[in-house]
C-alpha cells in the first residue's frame, strides 16, 4: 500500500519542486578536533595551517571560519604536510609513499582544496628494495620549483614542481662517502635514512642534508658538491638552521642537542661548538624536533620535543622552552604530533622573534603567546578539543534568546579571564560566510559530569561555558589537586597545558541527558547515578545549600535488590557557586539507575525523569514530588536482578565483541605495499581468508517481542503538553512517557496557577495507558495542535515568541517507537494515521525529531516534518500529521552505531552526529538553513602549464573528510584520468570510512542506548549460537542453491 | 447466523439483546441471559458459569446444543461468542465433569440421537451422519495458511503465520545465501535470504509450509531482494503479528498442481509439474500481486493499540459506570456485527479508572478511594480474529499484573458479579 503512495506522490510535479524548495541534504562542516592527526604544516605568508590525520584527511585553517577540508582517495595516514610557500598548495606524503600534490582553488567566489597530482617514486632497478625508496623527509624549496625528497635508503632525489618530474639528478650516499667523508667516519656502514632536509636561509643553492647516523652535509645543488660535512655520533633526529646561517643545531636520539658552527674555511668539522642534554645526565628519550629562534632582545629562544629523562618522566608528552634563565616544560596529556613558531620570515629583518608557538598534540591544539611574559596560552576559536572528556550525550537548542546567550559568554568569560591580549595569530584567508542571523547552543554532556556550552552558530564551534556537576557531590577525588600542586616545584618545571583529561574521577557523575529553558535560564542535568540536577543562571556567585530528594521509582514493588553502584552522596552544607548556572534542587533517583529521560516545563515548575525502573515527576518549585511510577514488568525476573549489573556484563561482552571486530579489521584491512610482487600474493591471501569468513553463515532468529522482554521497563522519552486528555472540551497540563516495551503512559496534571504556586500542589492523574501492539519501544512522543503543528514550547506564546497553537481543533498525539510512526486523535486516543518503517523498510528508527523546513523559494513558506535517523543510518523525512514519505537521505555508515547513536537535530532541520570521539559532522536536511564554510584565501601562483583542465570538473569534497562509500566510489570514478601518473593498483576502491579502522571505544560512544547494546548483543550472541548450531547439525555445507 | 439473530428479535421484546441461556449442571438448571451483541469473554462466562452453579473448584467441560442439535465445546472467546450469536432462541449449556465428558459425543449430533426428548429440535435436521471420530477440538483456530495460490507461480507458495493462534514461538532462523536465477543472459548468482533452521516443536515446522533452505522472496509483500539479513529479520519481526512469506520450496516436488493442467493426476505427478515450471525468471510481484492479497485487511488486522482509560474527572464510582457506559456506547469503533469475520474495531478499548498512580502530595486518599472502584469495559467485538485474542490476552497480563500489586487486592469479590452481558462490573 505504501508503494502506492510513494507512487502517487512521486507523480506530482508540484508538489516535487516544493520538496526540492524545502529538503536538500548536505554534510556541511566538521566541527571539533581531527581524529588521530599525523601531521601539521603552516605557510607564514598566507598565514594558514593545515592537519593531517589518519584517515588521510587534510583540514586547512586560517582566519576563523576559514577552512578546506580534504580527503585522499586511499585512506592511509598523511605522514608528512608541506606548503608550498605563498601558492595556496600543499603537498602530502602518505604512508603508502605517495605523494600528492593539492590546490586551495577558487570556486564560485569561495575557496576550496583539490587534489591536482599525486607520484610515487619510482624504485631503483635491480638492487634496493621497496624500503630505500620510501620517502623520509621532504624538502620544497622556498622558491617552488624544487622538491627534494630524502628516502629510506640514503639517497635525494630531486621532483620539479608542480608536475612532479624526477629529476635525473638524484643524489645517492655512494657520492657522499666517497667525495667527502673522512675515511675514519665510514667504517663500512651506510649513513642510513635521510632524516632531514633544510634549506639554507640565505643561499637557496645550499640544502643541509642530515643522515641518521649523524653525519650532516651542507650540500650545495648548482655545482653537485659537498660544501661541508659535519661529521656528527649520535643517531640523528631533527635540524634546524640559526637564521643567521652561520650555524646550526642538531637534536639526537640520546636527548640531546648540538649546536654546529658553519664556515668555509673547514670543510670538514668532527665536533659541534656546544653539546648539551638538557635532561641529563641519566639516559633521556630522543628530542625529536628542535627549532631555534632568534630574538631582538638577545637569548635565542630553544624549543624542542621530547628529550625526558627515561626513567623518570619517559611516559611524559613534554615540549620545552628554553631561552636564557626561563625554562618552562609544557606537560601534555596526549602525544606531540609536531609544533611550530609563527615568527618573522621577512628576509630583510635580523631576528625570528617568534610570536606564537603552535603545537599539535594527538587530542587538541595548543598554542603558546611567547611575547607575554610567562608563555601563556591562547584559547583556540577553532579546533575545539569536544572530548576532553569522553562526550555522553548532545542537546542543541536554535534561536537562543540574546538575553540568555549574553549571560551565558559573560558567565564563561568570568570562568576563564583571558591571560592574554594576543589575538588568534593564524589569519589567513577572508570568512565570506554572512553573520549568523540567529544564535544556537550546542550543549555537550561529559563523563567527568561536565556540560560544555558551544557557540554552534556558525562554522567554527567555539567554546562558551563549561558547567561542572560534581562540584556538588562528595567524590574520593576532590583531595587530588593538592597533590598535584606539590609536585610542580620540582624540576624539570613541569607546567600542565591543555584540557584532554579522559580520566574521569567518577563514572557516576556522566551526564546522561540534558535538557534547557531557554526563557527561563533553568537547566535540567542527568546522569548516570539517577542524579537529576536543576540547576538556574544566576549572574552572581553564591553560597548555599542544595535541596535534596529522593524519588523511589520502584514503589515498594517486592523481591528486587538493586546490585548496581550506590548512588552519590551529596555534599553537606553550603556549596559554593561561580556566576552561571547554579545547582538548587537535586532529585535522586532510587534505585540509582542512569537516568534515561528527562524534561522540564519552566512554565509549571515541573520536570519529568526516567530511569529503567520507572519514572517520577518534580515539582521544583516546591521541592515536592507528584508522581512517581514503576514501569517495571512484573516478569521481568532479569530486571529485578538490578539491571546495572546487567548492563555491566552487556559492556563487557560489547566490549568483547568489539575487540573480536577491531581484530577482524585490522587482518582484513592491512594495507599491502604497492606495486611489490609479493604483495599480490598477500592480496590473494587476504581475499581467501575474507572468503573463509563469509561462509560462516550468520543467522537470525524470527520471533516477535514479548511482553516478558527484559529491560522492557526502561523509560525512552518524556513530554509535557497542553492538550485535551480527560475531554474534547477542557485542555489541560499532561504529561506523557513512553517505554521500552512500547507503552505510552497519559498523566492529566492539575498545576495550580502562577499566584497559588506555592500553597497549592501539582497533582498527577493517570489518564490513559497505551499499549502499542507491536511492541516495539517508543523513541518520542509529540502532541501537535489542531492544525497538525507541534506545540510550541513553555514560555513561547505567553512572550508572544510563537504563535499560540490551535485549541479549537482536535489534538494528536504523535507516537513514534521502533518500528513505527503512529498518531492518534485526542483525547479518545483513536488511530488516525500510521506508517510501519520497519515492516516496509527494514530498518529501525533511532532517532526522530520535529522539524521546520522553511523553503528557499518563498521567505514565509515552511512545512513541519519528522525526521527520523534509522538503525541503517539513513534519514527519511515524513510530512506530518499525514505520515507521508518525503525524503530519504543515507548519512552515517550503518555500521557506525556510536555515530547513529550520538545524532542530535536541530529545530531548524540541520542535525549532527559524531564522526569520531572528538569531531561532530554536521549536516543540513534544509534547503534553506545551511551551515558551511565560506571563505576566500588569495593565492598568488604562476599558472601551471601541465595542469589538467579535467582538474576544474573534480567535484568538491563537499562531504568532508568522512566519505560515503557510494558518493565517494563515483568522484573516485570521475576523476580516474585525472591522475594519470598513479599506478594502477593505487587506485583502490573507495574503503570504509575512518571510523572504521579507528579504534571504537565504548566511553566515547555518547548516548549509546541499552537498545543499541542489546541489538548488539542479540547479533552477536546469535551470531555465536548460529555458530554453535552449525556444528551441531552435522556440518551441512551451507550453500549455493542449485535447484 | 444473520437470520436467527434478525428473528430473535421480535421474540424477545424485554431485553432486545439478550439472550436467554439455560444452563445445566447435572440435574440442575440455572437460567440467566448474556448481551448477544457484546457476549464478552469466555473466562468471564466461564467463572460466571461457576458461580452461578456454585462449583467453583471443579474442572468441567462447557457445552452447547447448536441449532443442528450437536452438542458442540464451548472453551475459548471465539466459540463462545459464536454459541452466543447463533443461539435460538435460547442458548443451552451442558456442563459435564472433566472426568465425565464423553468426548465421542461432542461434535457429532449425538444429542439428538440420544437426548431428543431433552433437546427439541426440529425434525429435518434429525438425520444420520457419519459417525467419525474426531480429536476434541480444544480450539479451532487458523494457525497457517497456503495463500493467493492462484497468482503465484507454481514454484512459489506464500505462507501466512497466524503468531497469535498459537501459544508456540514462530520458530525459525533465517540466513543469507546465495541463489542461482536464470535471466536472458544465462545463469546469474545473486544474494539470498534462506529459512536456515527450524526450532524443533515451533509454528513454522508444524506447519510443513516452510522448510530448512526455503528461499525467502517476500515478507508481507516487499521484496527482499537487495535488503541486508538484518532488515529483512527486523520486517518480519515488525510483521510478526501477521507474517506472510513467500518462498521459493527447497523441495519443489510438493507443490500445488493447477487443475488446469494436470487432471485427475496424483501427487505424484506434479513433481514433473514442478520442476517442469522451474525455473522462473525472478520473480517480482507486480503491484496486482500485491494489492492481491488485500493489505487493508491485513492492517486492520493486526495493530489494535490498547488503551487504558481512566476517567481521571469523576471520581464517583456510580457516574463511572454510567459514564463508562455511554463511552462504550459511542466508541469511535462500533461493534462489527457477527457476520463480518474479517474486519475489527481498530482498537480495544477498555475504560477503567484503575491503578491511577498514587499521588504523592496531599491528593493521595482522594485517588487511593476511588481507585480502588474500578469498572472494567470490556467491549468485545463479537467475532475474534487472531489479533483480538492477542489483544485479550495482554488485558489478561494487565488484568494479572494488577492483581500481583499487593496494594489492589483485584480478587473478584463474591456476589460482585452482575451479569447484564456489556458490562462487566468488577
Amino acid at each position: 500500500m505504501m508503494k502506492f503512495r510513494f507512487r502517487r506522490q512521486g507523480n506530482d510535479p508540484q508538489r516535487e519542486k516544493i520538496k526540492q524548495d524545502l529538503f536538500a541534504f548536505n554534510k556541511t562542516v566538521e566541527h571539533g578536533f581531527p581524529n588521530q592527526p599525523s601531521a601539521l604544516a603552516y605557510d607564514p605568508k598566507l598565514q594558514l595551517m593545515a592537519i593531517g590525520t589518519k584517515s588521510g584527511a587534510i583540514k586547512v585553517y586560517g582566519a576563523p571560519g576559514v577552512e578546506f577540508t580534504g580527503l585522499h582517495r586511499e585512506t592511509a595516514t598523511v605522514t608528512q604536510l608541506y606548503f608550498l610557500h605563498g601558492q595556496g598548495r600543499i603537498l602530502s606524503l602518505l604512508d603508502d609513499n605517495t605523494l600528492h600534490l593539492w590546490e586551495i582553488g577558487q570556486k564560485e567566489h569561495c575557496s576550496q582544496l583539490e587534489e591536482v597530482r599525486g607520484f610515487t617514486l619510482p624504485g631503483r632497478p635491480g638492487i634496493e628494495s621497496t624500503n630505500a625508496t620510501r620517502v623520509t623527509v621532504l624538502l620544497p624549496k622556498l622558491s617552488c620549483d624544487l622538491l627534494v625528497v630524502g628516502t629510506e635508503g640514503g639517497g635525494v632525489h630531486f621532483l620539479e614542481l608542480p608536475s612532479f618530474t624526477l629529476q635525473n639528478k638524484s643524489l645517492f650516499q655512494d657520492e657522499i662517502m666517497q667525495s667527502s667523508v673522512p675515511e675514519e667516519y665510514k667504517c663500512g656502514k651506510s649513513l642510513g635514512p635521510v632524516e632531514s632536509l633544510q634549506e639554507h636561509p640565505q643561499l637557496p643553492d645550499k640544502i643541509l642534508i642530515g643522515y641518521s647516523r649523524g653525519l650532516v652535509v651542507l650540500w650545495d645543488l648548482q655545482n653537485r658538491h659537498a660544501d661541508n660535512v659535519f661529521l656528527g655520533k649520535q643517531q640523528l633526529e631533527s635540524l634546524v638552521w640559526v637564521r643567521t646561517a652561520d650555524s646550526f643545531v642538531s637534536s639526537h636520539s640520546d636527548g640531546g642537542y648540538m649546536v654546529w658552527s658553519v664556515s668555509s674555511s673547514t670543510p670538514c668539522t668532527h665536533e659541534p661548538v656546544t653539546a648539551t642534554i638538557p635532561y641529563g645526565p641519566f639516559p633521556c628519550k630522543a628530542v625529536n624536533k628542535i627549532l631555534w629562534r632568534t630574538t631582538e632582545s638577545g637569548a635565542p629562544l630553544v624549543l624542542f620535543s621530547g628529550g625526558m629523562p627515561r626513567a623518570s618522566y619517559g611516559d611524559r608528552h613534554c615540549l620545552t622552552i628554553l631561552q636564557d634563565s626561563q625554562h618552562v616544560t609544557l606537560d601534555f596529556t596526549s602525544r606531540v604530533i609536531d609544533f611550530f613558531t609563527i615568527h618573522c620570515t621577512d628576509r630583510d629583518k635580523e631576528y625570528d622573534d617568534p610570536s606564537a608557538l603552535v603545537v599539535l598534540l594527538e587530542e587538541e591544539l595548543v598554542v603558546i603567546d611567547l611575547q607575554t611574559a610567562g608563555w601563556p596560552t591562547i584559547p583556540a576559536p577553532y579546533l575545539a578539543p569536544l572530548h576532553s572528556s569522553a562526550i555522553t550525550c548532545s542537546y542543541h537548542i536554535s534561536n537562543v534568546p540574546v538575553k540568555l546567550w549574553e549571560r551565558v559568554v559573560s558567565a564563561g568569560l568570568q570562568q576563564c579571564p583571558l591571560q592574554t591580549h594576543t589575538n588568534w595569530p593564524i589569519r589567513g584567508g577572508k570568512n565570506l560566510a554572512p553573520d549568523p542571523k540567529q544564535h544556537e547552543l550546542l550543549l555537550t554532556g561529559h563523563e567527568d559530569g561536565t556540560v560544555r556550552f558551544w557557540d554552534a552558530s556558525g562554522v567554527s564551534l567555539r567554546p562558551l561555558y563549561r558547567l561542572s556537576t560534581a562540584n556538588i557531590f562528595q567524590t574520593e577525588c576532590d583531595h587530588n589537586d593538592s597533590l598535584t600542586q606539590a609536585g610542580e616545584e620540582e624540576w624539570p618545571p613541569f607546567r600542565k597545558v591543555g584540557c584532554f583529561d579522559p580520566y574521569s574521577d567518577d563514572p557516576r557523575l556522566g551526564i546522561q541527558k540534558i535538557c534547557l529553558c531557554k526563557y527561563s535560564g533553568k537547566l535540567v542535568v542527568a546522569g548516570t547515578a539517577g542524579q537529576v540536577v536543576v540547576l538556574y543562571l544566576c549572574d552572581d556567585k553564591s553560597d548555599h545549600m542544595i535541596d535534596v530528594a529522593t524519588v523511589d521509582l520502584l514503589q515498594d514493588r517486592e523481591g528486587f535488590t538493586w546490585k548496581g553502584h550506590d548512588r552519590l552522596p551529596p555534599k553537606s552544607g553550603s556549596v559554593l557557586f561561580a556566576p552561571g548556572f547554579q545547582a538548587v534542587v537535586l532529585v535522586q533517583c532510587m534505585p540509582p539507575a542512569a537516568v534515561t529521560a528527562v524534561t522540564l516545563h519552566a512554565e509549571w515548575n515541573l520536570i519529568a525523569f526516567g530511569t529503567s525502573h520507572g519514572f517520577g515527576l518534580f515539582d521544583y518549585h516546591r521541592r515536592s514530588p507528584v508522581l512517581a511510577r514503576c514501569t517495571l514488568h512484573p516478569n521481568d525476573s532479569l530486571a529485578m536482578e538490578g539491571p546495572l549489573s546487567r548492563v555491566k556484563s552487556l559492556k563487557k561482552s560489547l566490549r568483547q565483541s568489539f575487540r573480536r571486530i577491531r581484530k577482524s579489521r585490522v587482518s582484513g584491512k592491512k594495507r599491502v605495499l604497492v606495486s611489490s610482487p609479493s604483495s599480490k600474493v598477500q592480496e590473494a591471501n587476504a581475499q581467501l581468508a575474507e572468503q573463509d569468513a563469509e561462509v560462516t553463515p550468520v543467522q537470525r532468529r524470527i520471533e516477535p517481542r514479548s511482553a516478558d522482554d527484559s529491560l522492557s521497563g526502561v523509560v525512552r522519552c518524556l513530554c509535557f503538553a497542553d492538550t485535551f486528555l480527560r475531554d474534547g472540551t477542557h485542555h489541560g497540563p499532561t504529561m506523557w512517557a513512553g517505554t521500552n516495551s512500547g507503552c505510552v503512559y497519559a498523566y492529566a496534571l492539575d498545576v495550580p496557577s502562577q499566584e497559588k504556586f506555592s500553597e497549592q500542589g501539582v497533582e498527577a492523574l493517570l489518564g490513559k495507558e497505551i499499549q502499542l501492539m507491536h511492541r516495539a519501544p517508543v523513541v518520542s512522543i509529540a502532541v501537535l495542535d489542531g492544525r497538525g503543528n507541534p506545540l510550541p514550547e513553555p514560555y513561547e506564546v505567553s512572550r508572544d515568541l510563537a504563535k499560540a497553537p490551535d485549541m479549537q481543533g482536535s489534538h494528536s498525539v504523535l507516537i513514534a517507537s521502533e518500528e513505527q510512526f503512529k498518531v492518534f486523535m485526542l483525547p479518545k486516543v483513536s488511530a488516525k494515521t500510521k506508517f510501519k518503517l520497519t515492516a516496509h523498510e527494514g530498518c529501525r528508527v533511532r532517532k526522530v525529531a520535529l522539524v521546520n523546513f522553511s523553503s528557499v523559494a518563498s521567505e514565509d513558506y515552511s512545512e513541519n516534518g519528522l525526521v527520523c535517523l534509522t538503525n541503517l543510518g539513513d534519514i527519511h523525512i515524513f510530512s506530518i500529521p499525514a505520515l507521508r514519505p518525503q525524503m530519504r537521505y543515507d548519512c552515517i555508515r550503518k555500521e557506525d552505531i556510536s555515530g547513529i547513536a550520538s545524532c542530535v537535530f536541530t529545530k531548524t532541520g540541520q542535525g549532527f552526529y559524531l564522526i569520531s570521539p572528538s569531531e561532530y559532522e554536521r549536516f543540513s536536511l534544509s534547503a534553506r538553513v545551511i551551515t558551511e564554510p565560506l571563505c576566500q584565501v588569495e593565492v598568488d601562483r604562476p599558472h601551471d602549464p601541465s595542469e589538467l583542465s579535467i582538474c576544474t570538473t573534480l567535484p568538491p569534497q563537499a562531504n568532508g573528510t568522512h566519505k560515503t562509500p557510494s558518493g565517494e566510489n563515483k568522484s573516485a570514478g570521475d576523476a580516474e584520468g585525472v591522475f594519470d601518473e598513479m599506478q594502477s593498483p593505487l587506485s583502490s576502491p573507495a574503503l570504509d570510512s575512518p571510523n572504521s579502522s579507528a579504534d571504537i571505544t565504548l566511553d566515547t560512544t555518547g548516548e549509546l542506548t541499552m537498545e543499541d547494546v542489546k541489538d548488539f548483543l542479540v547479533t552477536v550472541d546469535e551470531a555465536e549460537n548460529n555458530l554453535r548450531n552449525m556444528t551441531e547439525e552435522d556440518g551441512r555445507p551451507p550453500g549455493i542453491l542449485i535447484n | 447466523m444473520n437470520r436467527s439473530f434478525n428473528k430473535s428479535q421480535p421474540l424477545r421484546h424485554l431485553e432486545l439483546d439478550a439472550v436467554e441461556v439455560k444452563s445445566k449442571y447435572g440435574a440442575e438448571f440455572r437460567r440467566f441471559s448474556v448481551n448477544r451483541a457484546k457476549p464478552g469473554k469466555f473466562e468471564e462466562f466461564f467463572k460466571l458459569i461457576m458461580h452461578i452453579h456454585s462449583i467453583a473448584n471443579m474442572e468441567v467441560m462447557i457445552g452447547y446444543a447448536d441449532v443442528h442439535g450437536d452438542l458442540l465445546p464451548i472453551n475459548n472467546d471465539e466459540n463462545f461468542s459464536k454459541a452466543v450469536s447463533t443461539a435460538h432462541p435460547l442458548l443451552r449449556i451442558f456442563i459435564q465433569r472433566q472426568e465425565e465428558v464423553d468426548y465421542s459425543s461432542f461434535g457429532s449430533n449425538t444429542l439428538t440421537r440420544k437426548k431428543k426428548a431433552v433437546v427439541t429440535l426440529r425434525n429435518d435436521l434429525n438425520r444420520k451422519r457419519p459417525h467419525i471420530r474426531i480429536g476434541m477440538p480444544q480450539d479451532f483456530r487458523p494457525v497457517s495458511s497456503i495463500i493467493d495460490v492462484d497468482i503465484l507461480p507454481e514454484s512459489h507458495r506464500r505462507v501466512r503465520l497466524y503468531r497469535h493462534g498459537s501459544d508456540k514461538p514462530l520458530g525459525f532462523y533465517i540466513r543469507d545465501g546465495t541463489s542461482v536465477r536464470v535471466t536472458p543472459q544465462g545463469l546469474e548468482k545473486v544474494p539470498g535470504i534462506f529459512i536456515s533452521r527450524m526450532v524443533p516443536g515451533g509454528l513454522a515446522e508444524s506447519t510443513g509450509l516452510l522448510a530448512v533452505n526455503d528461499e525467502v522472496l517476500e515478507v508481507n509483500g516487499i521484496e527482499v531482494s537487495g535488503k541486508t539479513l538484518d532488515q529483512v529479520t527486523d520486517m518480519m519481526i515488525a510483521n510478526s503479528h501477521n507474517l506472510i512469506v513467500t518462498v521459493k520450496p527447497v523441495n519443489q516436488r510438493n507443490n500445488v498442481v493447477r487443475s488446469s493442467r494436470i487432471s485427475g493426476s496424483s501427487g505424484q505427478s506434479s513433481d514433473s509439474s514442478g520442476s517442469g515450471s522451474f525455473p522462473v525468471i525472478t520473480h517480482s510481484p507486480s503491484n496486482a500481486t500485491v494489492a492481491g492479497y488485500g493489505h487493508d485487511d491485513l492492517d486492520s488486522d493486526e495493530d489494535s493499540d490498547i488503551v487504558i482509560e481512566s476517567s481521571v474527572s469523576r471520581p464517583s464510582r456510580r457516574s463511572n459506570v454510567s459514564q463508562t457506559q455511554q463511552t462504550s456506547s459511542n466508541a469511535p469503533s462500533p461493534p462489527s456485527p457477527p457476520t463480518r469475520p474479517q474486519s475489527r474495531p481498530p482498537s480495544v478499548i477498555s475504560t477503567a479508572s484503575f491503578h491511577s498512580q498514587p499521588s504523592l502530595n496531599g491528593t493521595a486518599h482522594n485517588s487511593l478511594s476511588y481507585r480502588l472502584h474500578r469498572d472494567l469495559n470490556i467491549q468485545q467485538p463479537l467475532y475474534n480474529s487472531s489479533s483480538t485474542r492477542e489483544s485479550n490476552g495482554s488485558l489478561h497480563k494487565i488484568l494479572s499484573s494488577l492483581r500481583t500489586d499487593p496494594r489492589n487486592s483485584l480478587a473478584l469479590p463474591p456476589g460482585g458479579v452482575e451479569e447484564d452481558g456489556m458490562v462487566i462490573t468488577l
